[in-house]
């Protein structure tokens, strides 16, 4: 078992040290295209916010009415009160206080620490349903191009019948029925998310898998399992990179907007959930709805770059 | 007796396309005995490859199948085992080299990550012990500075190295059998000879039987002890490479050793056969060569050439020798 580890962790490890000069020529290649590098900067810093920020913040669940709709630092509204003794509205000035820097939502809860326990929420979703996704897609492409014949046709119209099934409406069912809650969305988001995938590596596969490379691992005795994992999917690794990057946005878009229309798992603060919760106070305390929704277009933003670069600069063919 | 390792008798690989039914192997015969090197010989297209597949079960299904016959190797049928069985027997009881080394080397993996796979996945040594072996293997094939060259890509070797690192591959299990499908077509001359050296070492210390596919006679004159001459999926003659190359008995085996150009004489045109090797679809009635053959008969276009025995191991499929 331990030797069995060994020889995994020095198939992935034992590449990224021996050929550091490889490692170093891609990542010249990105960094040529600095949008790229400002969007890996960008996830670099969300990761670090999600990972470390909880603990620097205050509990993005207390509610303290005492303080609701405090504007961000920098900003002010203004609140009018009815004086029953005068029949006056007087009308105070509130502008933020650095104690709740990005302000509170309409229950006196600190924004910032409801951002950054947003920002952990959808970098979970956007990893693991993405996760799921790459590898049902990885196996059922490389698979059915590796079997090809009937096995192909059965896989493929499969794969054309999952596309067009309206997803979006199979998650308002499945939340519908079994209620909300995250890891069901992430699950019926990663299980109905892999077609793209399948499609695009099944036509990589498909030219790899008549190269000679194949024949010979086969004429040394290599079994089909071992060709397909170690072989054709090594052979797919760039292009499995560089889907992962470009579909984890689109994940996170749409637990957002699951949370959006209230579908969302109420027990947790992703964006969504209080994009949503701001949607209604938007001309009194515009900030609730504004701040989580900047954050979802960056983040979409520098998961796009990003894809756009690396797949530029694992592609030999481009010149950049 | 019982010196023969690898039988093959009545082979017949055809492929169904929708063109028709492409007969690339129609009936071959051939026996390889233990330590020697067996020539198969022939144009492009003629079956050498498809013959050599055959025997490990490589063909692709579909559109390929084995018709018919049998490929025996110790006391088992290798038509008819099971896909288990024959896995164990590929890579590291016979062993295949392919032509072109630079795209049957997986790119994405270093020289010595594959050679240790492959011996991890026969003989399940550990990865240190099966890194040793590997390094011998390379080393014995004359590749220099092994340690590094266990780290390189196949597309920083050259073509010979490439080569190399392919046949310490495939000798890395100590295989009964090495097929070579035409190890030396893909090189240049001074490799070619660096690459007879190593197969003239195989034979030597290791006793190693050998399959030898080539369109090259002077290959076949340089290595081979027998060899077997294929034209249109057929076996036209087996004989001693001494009796080919110095007697040859059917009109083709003599055309190619005609096409060979010889140094002592001046002449403005090298000698070639006429016309073009049969399509595969439509093989001639009859002999297959008829069409081409300067000395066919009326019978050669209606009837098959029986097997004739010239003499002790000299076998020839020609109406001319009846």
């Amino acid at each position: 078992m331990t030797e069995r580890l060994q020889n995994i962790a020095r198939k992935i490890g034992g590449p990224l040290y021996s050929n550091r000069r490889l490692i170093e020529y891609y990542w010249q290649r990105t960094q040529r295209n600095k949008l790229a590098v400002l969007g890996l900067s960008f996830i670099a810093f969300l990761i670090l916010l999600a990972l470390i920020g909880p603990f620097f913040t205050l509990d993005p669940t207390l509610v303290n009415f005492e303080e609701n709709n405090l504007p961000p630092v920098g900003f002010a509204t203004e609140e009018s009160v009815y004086n029953i003794y005068t029949d006056e509205f007087t009308t105070t000035e509130i502008s933020g206080t650095w104690k709740h820097p990005l302000g509170t939502d309409s229950k006196g809860r600190d924004m910032l620490a409801m951002i950054i326990s947003g920002a952990r929420i959808s970098l979970q979703v956007g990893l693991i349903a993405t996760g799921i996704a790459i590898t049902l897609g990885t196996i059922i492409g490389v698979l059915s191009a590796y079997l090809g014949g009937w096995a192909d046709n059965i896989l493929m119209r499969f794969t054309d019948v999952m596309m067009t099934f309206p997803f979006f409406l199979l998650l308002v069912l499945i939340v519908f029925i079994f209620g909300p809650s995250l890891a069901l969305i992430v699950l019926v988001i990663g299980i109905t998310g892999w077609t793209g995938t399948a499609r695009l590596l099944r036509s990589e596969a498909l030219s790899l898998r008549t190269r000679d490379f194949v024949t010979a691992a086969k004429a040394l005795g290599a079994s089909d399992g071992r060709v397909i994992f170690g072989h054709l999917i090594p052979n797919v690794a760039s292009l499995i990179i560089v889907i992962a990057t470009l579909s984890i946005p689109g994940v996170i878009l749409a637990e957002a907007a699951l949370s959006f229309i209230g579908l969302g798992d109420p027990t947790t603060t992703s964006w969504g959930i209080i994009l949503n919760s701001g949607q209604q106070s938007l001309d009194t305390a515009w900030w609730i709805a504004v701040e989580p929704g900047i954050m979802l277009f960056l983040t979409v933003l520098a998961f796009n770059f990003l894809g756009d670069g690396l797949r530029d600069a694992f592609d030999p063919k481009s010149n950049i | 007796m019982n010196n023969t390792i690898l039988g093959v008798s009545h082979l017949k690989t055809y492929f169904f396309t929708r063109r028709g039914v492409v007969k690339a192997v129609d009936g071959i015969d051939f026996e390889l005995k233990r330590g020697e090197c067996l020539c198969l010989v022939g144009e492009s297209g003629c079956g050498k490859t498809v013959t050599a597949l055959s025997i490990l079960g490589l063909i692709d299904s579909p559109p390929g199948r084995i018709i018919d016959g049998e490929v025996r190797y110790n006391n088992l049928d290798l038509v008819k085992c099971s896909p288990k069985q024959l896995r164990r027997i590929r890579g590291k009881e016979i062993a295949i080299i392919f032509q072109d080394a630079q795209s049957a080397l997986n790119p994405v993996f270093t020289i010595g990550d594959q050679i240790v796979e492959q011996i991890r996945l026969h003989l399940g040594m550990k990865y240190t012990e099966a890194r040793d072996k590997a390094m011998t293997l390379l080393k014995e094939m004359g590749i220099p500075s092994v340690e590094r060259a266990m780290s390189y890509y196949p597309h920083q070797l050259s073509g010979g190295m490439k080569q190399r690192a392919m046949i310490a591959m495939s000798l890395s299990c100590d295989p009964q059998v090495l097929i070579a499908d035409e190890p030396t077509t893909a090189v240049d001359v001074t490799i070619k000879a660096q690459i007879l050296d190593i197969f003239h070492e195989l034979k030597a210390k290791r006793q190693m039987s050998l399959i030898f596919i080539t369109h090259d006679l002077g290959v076949v004159a340089e290595i081979g002890d027998r060899a077997v001459v294929i034209y249109g999926g057929k076996v036209v003659e087996m004989a001693p490479v001494s009796k080919i190359i110095g007697n040859p008995k059917h009109p083709y085996t003599a055309g190619l050793i005609d096409c060979l150009p010889d140094i002592s004489k001046t002449t403005d045109r090298l000698a070639s056969i006429p016309g073009t090797t049969p399509n595969p679809i439509e093989l001639p009635q009859g002999c297959p060569f008829h069409p081409r053959c300067h000395k066919a008969m009326e019978i050669c276009s209606q009837q098959q050439p029986p097997e004739v025995r010239i003499s002790e191991g000299h076998e020839v499929s020609c109406h001319l020798y009846q």
